[in-house]
Parts: structure tokens; sequence; C-alpha cells
């Protein structure tokens, strides 16, 4: 059965879909390619490849763990144009499946699998990144709707998507964690305003989002009123597991393959501090890629990840700075100034790398989840825990 | 080709486990320092006649288990979280040179023997800067006279049967040395690692057997297993010093609450789980491949070493300052694994060495 699975996404990957290497991997930002992306979408659901896991009552394909590791083995080599679907489907897709009411699974999750609609997530602010439930961004009840003011930030997807799961705050007179709530928004109602965010590489593959009186009905609530937190848990959840084994592309420019060309090209491998840093970033590239593939396999034991998707994520992390130091050290001078596009790319990941250290995220969010929650450490005291929300110090606010 | 262990090798895990708890916790190992003794006879004993563990690797034909590389180590992370000091690796590598080389006499004779824990048998091999050995003499024949110095050498002093390869007219060439043999000296080194025994062995004229085959064949081979079971050590060990550092983190206050609330030590600590993590898998990766894909074991247990062997390092000196003076006491385990791990970064190729090697490999 298994291997039938596996034959069946070997052949359709083979004769449907781009294998990596044409070095554009820009699905994210391309308005162009949007209709193009939804089309593949579609293709991938009608070939039964969309949402295997998912129940087939919402469009899913019913199907276990084995398979999901089955094809991500498999699609690992190939580029899927249907990036505009990963985070709605892995972030707000898979929090739905577990918190949605049945009218909100039956409503949004067969077109986000049919490639119909677009999802993004709005939860970060600018002054909320780390400590998210310190969010400022308002939904006050007007009758049989909510009314949603603030600002959204590091918005993946929001120029194209047609919904967003957003946290906003229902109640300042609660505890900060006690007062907030999750909805589907709208990302076409009236009163959104979506603005690119340009970051250091010069790219933007961002946005700002704004919401002014922006008006969701009463059944666009994902789970309780002032349970939002509730419900943000279980989507960072499958957000650092997303990210943590998403595994990484053989021709990105940082990795360990391309920087071998690389270094061969420039002449550079027989300098031995290269050739141990090439090596050493081949065994740490695949200690990340082995340690993903332990965790589906202990999920489909039975043993799910829980918060080691956070070490997935942090060791991705750390793995993208340690191949931007070996890049750095293959160019040499070289990295100073660049008028080759091959030297580009690489440059750019360069000086991209950061980035994956605070996306989704930061590492040291991640150490303090890895040690209360895997290793049992005592909770930070938390003086904020307990305080109203109206009455605690949030973002870069001054004390009056 | 799973990564999670098999309902048989956990099987295997928590029988070592048990077995060590009862017969050869850490007190034994302050025993062995104060008396003086490379391993405890009955321990050995009982690791080999009871649990086989000398002939996990061994064919059944010549008296081993045949279990395979996978259980191995298993078993070998076991011993290593509990620094159970033992001739066990100097054995299996010894073995596994027999066992790559094409006489059959040795096998037969020796195999056995190696895997019922009756004969030590090491091999004498070193870093360049630990010496080399010439043969001379055996002109068509097989007996020769060898001279020279190697050190350290595993249970060097220990061992009844070595394994020397030498410097031949017919190259690298692996000999036969009986433990008792004329001109062989051997002398018991100070081991930074207090759980594994360590010689110099110095060879004068010393009448010596070759043995048949592809001595470098058999060399890189062994190197390989060497590097597995190192890195299986480790894992256990690097595990045993975060449950250790964690479990104290837990209980210990300072400034009103548990250390472990401050992200100075919890922060460590995660990136400890992280390391463990990650050299765990590739572990579990080159004890898969080790069975059931031979062409890949021998970069997948250069991975494995790699990752394993800095990790463990760093993981047993960040164990000492996270346990703050305590740690740093004669009287605390802390420094037992510290010097484990020290031992283990560098024998039998550091990691300097195992990345040039894992660099060719790989066609840098």
């Amino acid at each position: 059965m298994n291997d039938d699975f596996r034959a069946r996404a070997r052949a359709w990957l083979a004769a449907n879909a781009p294998r990596r290497g044409s070095g554009e991997d820009d699905g994210e930002s391309g308005q162009t390619t949007i209709a193009d992306q939804k089309a593949f979408q579609a293709k991938l659901y009608d070939a039964g490849f969309a949402g295997i896991t998912w129940p087939k009552a919402y469009g899913g394909q019913g199907l276990t763990g084995a398979e999901q590791i089955i094809w991500s083995q498999e699609s690992r080599d190939y580029d899927l144009p249907s990036g505009a679907f990963f985070i709605g489907i892995s972030m707000p897709g898979n929090t739905l499946v577990e918190v949605g009411t049945e009218e909100q699974k039956k409503r949004y999750l067969p077109p986000m699998l049919r490639g119909e609609e677009i999802w993004c997530q709005l939860f970060s602010e600018p002054g909320a990144g780390s400590d998210v439930a310190s969010l400022q961004t308002s939904a006050i009840r007007d009758g049989d709707e909510w009314v949603l003011n603030g600002q959204k930030v590091w918005t993946s997807g929001a120029q194209f998507s047609d919904y967003g799961a957003i946290l906003a705050r229902t109640d300042v007179s609660k505890p900060k964690h006690n007062g907030i709530s999750m909805f589907v928004v709208d990302m076409h109602a009236p009163g959104v305003t979506v603005r690119p965010l340009k970051v250091a590489t010069g790219h933007s593959p961002f946005n700002e989002v704004f919401f002014d009186n922006v008006r969701v009905p009463a059944n666009a609530l994902i789970g309780e009123e002032n349970k939002g937190w509730d419900a943000a848990v279980v989507m960072l959840r499958h957000e650092r597991i997303a990210i943590g084994t998403m595994g990484s592309s053989r021709t990105s420019p940082l990795a360990f393959d391309s920087l071998r060309d690389l270094a061969a090209g420039l002449g550079r491998t027989s300098d031995q501090g290269v050739r141990r840093d090439l090596a050493e970033l081949y065994a740490r590239s695949k200690a990340v890629q082995l340690f993903a593939l332990l965790l589906r396999e202990e999920s489909q034991a039975g043993r799910l990840p829980g918060a080691r998707g956070s070490v997935a994520k942090l060791a991705g992390s750390e793995l993208g700075r340690f191949a931007g130091d070996v890049a750095a050290d293959v160019l040499g001078d070289q990295l100073a100034a660049f008028d080759e596009d091959a030297m580009a790319a690489v440059t750019i990941s360069i000086i991209a790398a950061p980035g994956s250290a605070i996306a989704g995220g930061t590492s040291e969010i991640q150490r303090n989840i890895i040690g209360e929650r895997v290793l049992g450490l005592a909770k930070d005291p938390g003086v904020d825990r307990a305080t109203p929300f109206n009455q605690l110090r949030v973002g870069t606010q001054r004390q009056s | 080709m799973a990564l999670i262990l098999t309902d048989e090798e956990q099987a295997l895990a928590d029988s070592v486990r048990k077995f060590v708890a009862d017969r050869s916790p850490l007190t034994s190992l302050r025993h062995l320092i104060s008396s003086g003794e490379p391993y405890d006879a009955d321990v050995w004993k009982q690791m080999t006649a009871q649990l086989g563990l000398a002939g996990l690797t061994i064919p059944e034909e010549y008296g081993g288990v045949g279990a395979g590389v996978s259980a191995l180590s298993v078993a070998l992370t076991e011993l290593g979280a509990g620094l159970v000091a033992s001739p066990l690796l100097a054995s299996l590598l010894a073995a596994e040179v027999l066992l790559r080389l094409d006489d059959a006499a040795a096998k037969t004779e020796l195999l056995p023997r190696i895997a019922g824990g009756e004969v030590i048998a090491t091999v004498a091999v070193a870093s360049s800067a630990g010496g080399h050995v010439t043969a001379t003499g055996g002109n068509g024949g097989d007996v020769a006279t060898l001279s020279g110095t190697i050190s350290p050498v595993l249970n060097g002093a220990e061992a009844s049967v070595l394994l020397v390869p030498a410097d031949s007219d017919k190259g690298t060439v692996i000999y036969l040395v009986d433990g008792a043999a004329d001109g062989l000296t051997r002398t018991r080194l100070t081991s930074v690692d207090h759980s594994r025994s360590l010689a110099r062995v110095q060879l004068s004229g010393t009448p010596a057997r070759a043995l048949a085959g592809d001595a470098a064949a058999a060399l890189a081979a062994a190197s390989d297993l060497a590097n597995l079971a190192l890195a299986s050590e480790s894992a256990g060990a690097m595990k045993a010093c975060l449950d250790m550092t964690s479990a104290y983190a837990r209980i210990r206050v300072a400034f009103g609450q548990p250390i472990g609330a401050f992200q100075a030590v919890k922060h460590r600590l995660a990136d400890m789980e992280k390391s463990w993590e990650l050299g765990h898998a590739a572990l579990r990766d080159a004890a898969r491949a080790g069975d059931a894909e031979p062409g890949r074991f021998s970069v997948a247990a250069s991975v494995a070493r790699v990752l394993l062997a800095s990790a463990y390092a760093d993981a047993a000196v960040d164990t000492v300052q996270l346990h703050g003076g305590i740690g740093f006491t004669w009287e605390h385990d802390a420094h037992l694994y510290y010097k484990n791990g020290l031992s283990n970064k560098v024998l039998l190729g550091g990691p300097g060495d195992q990345l040039d090697r894992l660099a060719d490999s790989l066609g840098i």
C-alpha cells in the first residue's frame, strides 16, 4: 500500500512538477504567478496529494503520517509551484482541523486544498513579536459583528491572500493571555490595507497589514471568545513543525552541494579550512534532515513531537547561520562586492541568513520552549502574567 | 529503514541499561580508579558470556551473535551512558579487522574466543604522531620481526593478542603478535579518561605472523566501526550529562528560584538538547546504514562521530559549568564525563582528521 503510494507520487511528480534547480524560488512574492500556483494546487488536489492526513470530509485524503513522510521524501527535489498555499494549509488549515467549528471546516478547508483560496497568518505586531500575547489590535463586539482595528506585521503572502487568521484583543481588563480571540478575516473586506515590507536584503517578502474598522461576522470566531491564545498555541506548534521539518533544497545557494561547487569553481577546495567547513556543513545539514525524519517517524508511531518541533526550528535556523558563515569563508573577499548573477544569489542568501533565527519565533523563544517544555525547567517568573492588560507596559511604549 | 528503535533494539537497550545500573554503576568506576584495575573482570565476563556483547558483530559461524551494527550501537549507547570500563571497543575493532582480512586460520582460531571474551585482542593503531612499526624479514613466508612504537593503544597492556599494522616490503601488512612474544613491551599509561585503559606498545625484533588480506581495507573498515562505536558511547554519555544537568537545574535554587528558570542556564541546556537530538538522529542513520546500506556506512558513521564527538565534549564541559562549584569536585561525577568526552573526541582520529576524511569521501 505504501509502495503503491510512493510509486504513484513518484510518477506524478516526474510528470507534473519541475525539478529544483531553476533558481527562481519566488513563489511567495510574485503576484503574476499566483494564477499558476492556484492551477498547480488544483492539479495536486485532483491527483490526491493535497491534505494527505486531513479527513476526507474536509477535502483531505484521510491517509496517515506514513504517506505524508513518503510525499515529503519524494517531493523534496521538486520545486512545487504552490508555495502560496504552504502557510495556509500548514498553519491556519491545521489549526482549523483541530479547533475549528464544523461549519468553518466545511467552508474553508476544501477550497484551500483545491487551490481556490489562499490564507495568511496575522499574529505579529510592531509592538508584539516574541511576546505576541501583548498584541494591541482590538476586536470590539458590535451587534452580530466584531470590529477590528490595529496593525499586523511580517505577514507572508498578505498581498494575495483571500483570508487570514487574526489574533485580536477582545478584553483589555483581563491579563494579556486571557483577553485574546482568534478570527477568520476576509482580506478583501473594506478597511484592510496591505503594504509590502522591505527587509535587509532589499526584497519585500513580507507585508504590513492595517485594519481600519474592518467588520467580521460573529461566526468568524475560531475557538472561544477570549480563548484565542489556546488556538494560537496550536497554530504556533504547527508553524514550528512546518518550518522545522520543511527540509531544504539541495540547490539553494547555501546548500552543501551548491557551496561545494562554488568552492571548486573559485579554486578554494585546496584550502584545508574550507574543506573542513564544507564537510562539517554536510554533517550538520544531514543531521537536521534526519532529525526531521525521526520526528515524522515518531509521529507515525503515535509519539507526537510536541515541543520538540522547537528543536527542529532552532536547528534549522542555526544551520542557516552556519551555512552563511561557510559561504562567507568560501567567498573570501569576493563577498565584499559582486557583479555576477551567481555571486548575487549566494551573497543575498548570506545577508538573509540571520532572518531565519527571527522568523516564525526567534531562536531565543525556541530555547525557552525547549527548556521549559522538553526539559521541564522552571518557567520565567513572568511579572506580566497576572496583570490586567490595560495596566501593562507593552512594546516600546513609554511609561507615562 | 526506520530511524526509531525496533522492539528488539528497545529490549536490548533496556537490558543493557539494567545491567549497567545493577552491575556497573559509576561507583564501580570509582573503585577501579582506587584499585588501579583497568576494568572489572566479572563485569567483562557477564558482558561477554551473558550478554554476548563482544560477539554482536561477529557472525554465528565464528561463535558470535551476528546481530549487526544497529544492535551494537544500541548496546554501546547504554554502556557509554554508564561509563562502563571494559576492553569491548578494543575487541570489536580487532574482530572487525580479522573479519575483513582473508586469513581463515586466524579467524577460526581467534574470533570465537574474542566473541566469548576469553581473548582480549586489540589493534595497535594511533595517529601519525603516535609512532609507527616496521617489519623485516619474512621473505616469501609469513613470519617477520617487528620494530617500532605505537601509542596510545586501546587495552594495549591487557591484550593477549595484538594486531599490528606495519610497513613491510609489500606495503602495509597487518601482523599478529602474541601478548607473550619476545621483545614486546607494554606500558600502561595514565589515561585522561578513567574508563579507558591505554598503553604504549613497543616492539623490538618482536616475532609476528603476517595476516593475509587487504590491510588498508581492513583498517578502513575498523575506522568506520570505531566512528560508529565512539559516536554511540558519546551519545549515551551526552544524554546522561543532559539528564543529570537538567535534573539539577530543576532542583537547585538561587536568587529565589530554580536556576533552570534563568535563561543563561535554560538556553545552554536547550542547546545541549538540540545538539543531542541532531547527533542522535545522525547516529541512528549510521547504525541503520551499517546493516542495510553498507555503501553509505563510512560517510554516515563519520557524520555521527563528527557531530557527537564535539557535542558531547561541549556538553560535558557545560555539565561542569552549570553545576557550579560542586561540578568541579572530585566527588561529583561531572569530571568523569568531562574526561571521557575529551578522550572520546580524539581517540582513533580527532575532529580535524575526521573532517579531512569526510571531505575526501564527499569529493570536496
